[in-house]
């Protein structure tokens, strides 16, 4: 289904090759130009919505690495982004370590404190997993609100500027080609893991731990990899969150959040790669219209009191999560496939 | 007779003079062929703090509707507003104010130091101002373009060991003082001030507690405080544990005996329901807003429109600084206004000619007055002390100043 109609897998290398055709390669080249060019058309707040999606999708991506191919629910994923929020913006601001630095830090150490919080999963699963990643939130937050000489503790601290030697991403043009340049690195990651005997041995684990471990696959080792590249993906978002705001509270990480990531992949499609793209695109869209659009027009107008046109926001979020999970269990993604595979055939589908 | 009829006629003739006169008064009008001020506002409605952010949106756009429809918006030009709803998420405060700076609004207001945080970055860098209600030592330390409206919980503290000092203790020596605070930036802020200043103003800090915003229990936090024998308790919390605290502490045998304050979050009606107007019997607090009913200019006006559009926020704190704040913004505008002798406002020139122009402004006597002092970006300095008498918080001093501190980076 994933082949355009007349395409055949004549070697191994071909059967690898994620794209195959000329119009494939076409259109990735015209996608990467209107990406490049968003800075030049879009104004800043829109621009600045697209730099909350870049950063949002990785950490989305993280999480469906985690649970969409590995099926470990992680509802502490805010947790993981704080950690990594906060060791860039200690790294860079009170160690005054460049960007780079506090960046991949915030990412490895936000991988080895999810690692930590992973050790149940080699106990528990499921619904106890679940509420130990909750805990893990819990702690994470708690060690942030009380470690005050280092993370400022309840009234935050202040994080400098991203940059890169002399570049120094202050405007939110330049913010954009630094976010979107990790979140390509990362999605084009994502893909290939899946691809590979580590990615595979993630889907074993989902689809039946005991079976995959008959078959040989190492369970501590590779529930924990899938920990660390989750966590290290929530850890790296954190980072860029932290230098896009510019200060960081502990407010700024909700347990609200870590359900919405949870949605965001149920919505764009558990498991693949395009699901967290879809997924956050969807909500962040679907958010920003409601919050700076329809809800002022309602309330301008009068046509619904001030309050109660508000409480239509998270009502329709619900809506949408509980009509995916009835109408598309398997997300956005598996439409867009759907739809690509009936466009394929047009107009001879049967 | 002919007399009678002659002060009849001049009595009947001023009557007729003084009605067509008041026929003939017009309430000032916004002028359509004035250019409308833009100003953005955010208020968490849903989320966390919608309790709060409720109230604080519906007072700022009533306040605002009263100053287009009866004080004809500023010199004319209407007061046009996008309000939205942050929900207490950071993300989407910072895309709010960066629409206000793109879609060329003349500052913007928000509610909570906690949105305000995620949004002064990007303030501070385009130099676009702010105000925020409620505020913290973080956004106006140092003074960039974000605007404190009321005093901090750490100027909070100040002002009310300044009056303790001052009016309350009597005995010999230091007294001994423990905080019970609320574990995010409501007790941080006291922490910080006390820690600061307890040593200047002869206070030992003899305890520091910490709780849950939905602790149910603080006997085992307090039994530890009364063994320190403590003189005065000060809580910095909000209403519900501040009942919590307030009411183990009378089961200990400790209140009586003991002062007892808390900070403006604290000492609203709720704290009197919830704990019962006989164990908060004579507990101080401190708040920055007169009281509802109270006689103030300002006070009648508002309980119009909250009776009119919002009944369900009369007596509700919160909905006072916000219609205070809405005024304030409407003032801000008035200065730029006349200051700049243009009505082609910018971001610039309303935060030099209408914040920094700000003087002894006093909201309608709803809360301290309102000044800009170079060096200390909040607006409002003052707070009242306040004590529960016969069950009613009634204020016992008038505007008390809390002096600027300057925090240690």
């Amino acid at each position: 289904m994933d082949l355009p109609a007349g395409t055949r897998n004549y070697s191994y290398a071909d059967d690898m090759t994620i794209f195959r055709t000329r119009t494939q390669k076409l259109m990735l080249v015209g996608l990467f130009i209107m990406l490049l060019a968003i800075p030049l058309w879009m104004n800043r707040t829109w621009l600045g919505l697209v730099n909350l999606m870049g950063i949002t999708i990785i950490a989305a991506t993280g999480l469906n690495i985690l649970t969409g191919y590995c099926g470990q629910l992680s509802i502490g994923h805010a947790g993981f982004i704080a950690v990594g929020a906060y060791t860039s913006a200690v790294l860079t601001s009170r160690l005054e370590m460049p960007f780079l630095v506090g960046l991949l830090g915030g990412g490895v150490l936000a991988g080895l404190v999810g690692v930590i919080f992973g050790i149940p999963s080699l106990r528990v699963k499921g619904f106890y997993l679940a509420i130990s990643t909750i805990a893990a939130f819990f702690i994470i937050i708690w060690v942030i609100t009380h470690w005050d000489s280092v993370t400022g503790g309840f009234m935050g601290m202040s994080v400098p500027l991203a940059s890169i030697g002399p570049i120094v991403f202050k405007s939110e043009e330049s913010q954009f080609f630094l976010i979107m340049g990790i979140t390509v690195l990362c999605i084009f990651f994502a893909k290939n893991l899946a691809r590979t005997r580590v990615g595979r041995a993630f889907v074993a684990i989902r689809d039946n731990d005991l079976a995959a471990e008959v078959m040989g696959i190492n369970l501590f080792r590779y529930k924990l990899t899938a920990f660390f590249i989750g966590c290290f993906m929530a850890g790296i978002a954190g980072s860029l969150r932290a230098h896009y705001t510019g200060f960081l509270s502990y407010e700024f990480f909700t347990l609200t959040d870590s359900i919405l990531f949870i949605g965001i992949i149920i919505i764009g499609g558990l498991g693949t790669t395009l699901g967290p793209i879809l997924g956050v695109v969807f909500i962040k869209l679907l958010d920003h219209l409601l919050t700076h659009w329809l809800v002022p027009l309602i309330e301008g107008k009068h046509i619904l009191p001030a309050g109660f046109a508000s409480g239509i926001t998270p009502m329709v979020f619900g809506l949408a999560i509980i009509l995916f999970l009835i109408l598309e269990p398997r997300g956005i993604a598996h439409r867009w496939q759907l739809f690509k595979a009936s466009y394929r055939l047009w107009p001879f589908s049967y | 007779m002919k007399g009678t009829r002659l002060i009849l006629g001049v009595l009947v003739s001023i009557v007729l003079i003084a009605t067509t006169m008041g026929a003939c008064k017009t309430t000032p009008a916004i002028d359509p062929g004035k250019t409308p001020f833009k100003i953005g506002m955010t208020n968490p409605v849903t989320g966390v703090a919608a309790e709060k952010g409720a109230p604080m949106a519906a007072a700022n756009l009533d306040a605002i509707e009263y100053i287009n429809n009866e004080l004809g918006g500023v010199d004319g030009h209407k007061i046009e507003v996008l309000a939205l709803d942050d929900g207490y998420d950071a993300a989407k405060a910072v895309t709010m104010v960066k629409r206000f700076i793109d879609e060329d609004y003349l500052f913007f207001t928000t509610a909570s130091s906690g949105m305000m945080t995620a949004m002064m970055e990007s303030a501070n860098r385009d130099a676009f101002p702010g105000i925020v209600a409620f505020s913290a030592p973080n956004l106006t330390q140092p003074p960039q373009h974000i605007y404190g409206q009321t005093p901090d919980y750490g100027d909070d503290w100040t002002a009310f060991a300044n009056y303790y000092m001052k009016n309350i203790w009597k005995g010999s020596g230091k007294p001994k003082m423990a905080l019970h605070l609320l574990n995010n930036s409501t007790g941080a802020g006291a922490k910080k001030a006390a820690q600061a200043k307890a040593a200047e103003l002869g206070i030992e800090l003899v305890d520091i507690k910490e709780h849950a915003a939905t602790t149910s229990s603080e006997i085992a936090s307090l039994t530890e405080i009364k063994a320190k024998n403590i003189d005065v308790l000060y809580i910095s919390s909000t209403p519900a544990p501040t009942a919590v605290i307030i009411k183990n502490a009378k089961e200990l045998g400790m209140y009586p005996g003991i002062t007892i304050a808390s900070g403006h979050a604290g000492i609203t009606k709720a704290l009197v329901d919830l704990a019962g107007a006989d164990v908060v019997e004579g507990v101080y607090g401190v708040y920055p807003t007169v009281q509802w009913g109270e006689n103030v200019p300002g006070m009648a006006k508002m309980t119009e429109y909250v009776r009119k559009n919002h009944p369900q926020y009369e007596g509700n704190a919160d909905y006072i600084v916000s219609w205070a704040q809405s005024l304030i913004a409407a003032e801000i505008l008035r200065l730029a206004l006349k200051n700049a002798g243009t009505d082609k406002l910018t971001p610039q020139i309303v935060e030099e000619q209408g914040f920094k122009k700000l003087k002894n402004y006093d909201v309608g006597g709803l809360h301290g007055p309102v000044t800009y002092t170079a060096g200390d970006n909040r607006l409002s300095k003052s707070v009242r002390v306040l004590q529960v008498q016969s069950g009613k918080i009634v204020p016992i001093t008038g505007w008390i100043e809390a002096p600027l501190i300057t925090y240690a980076k």
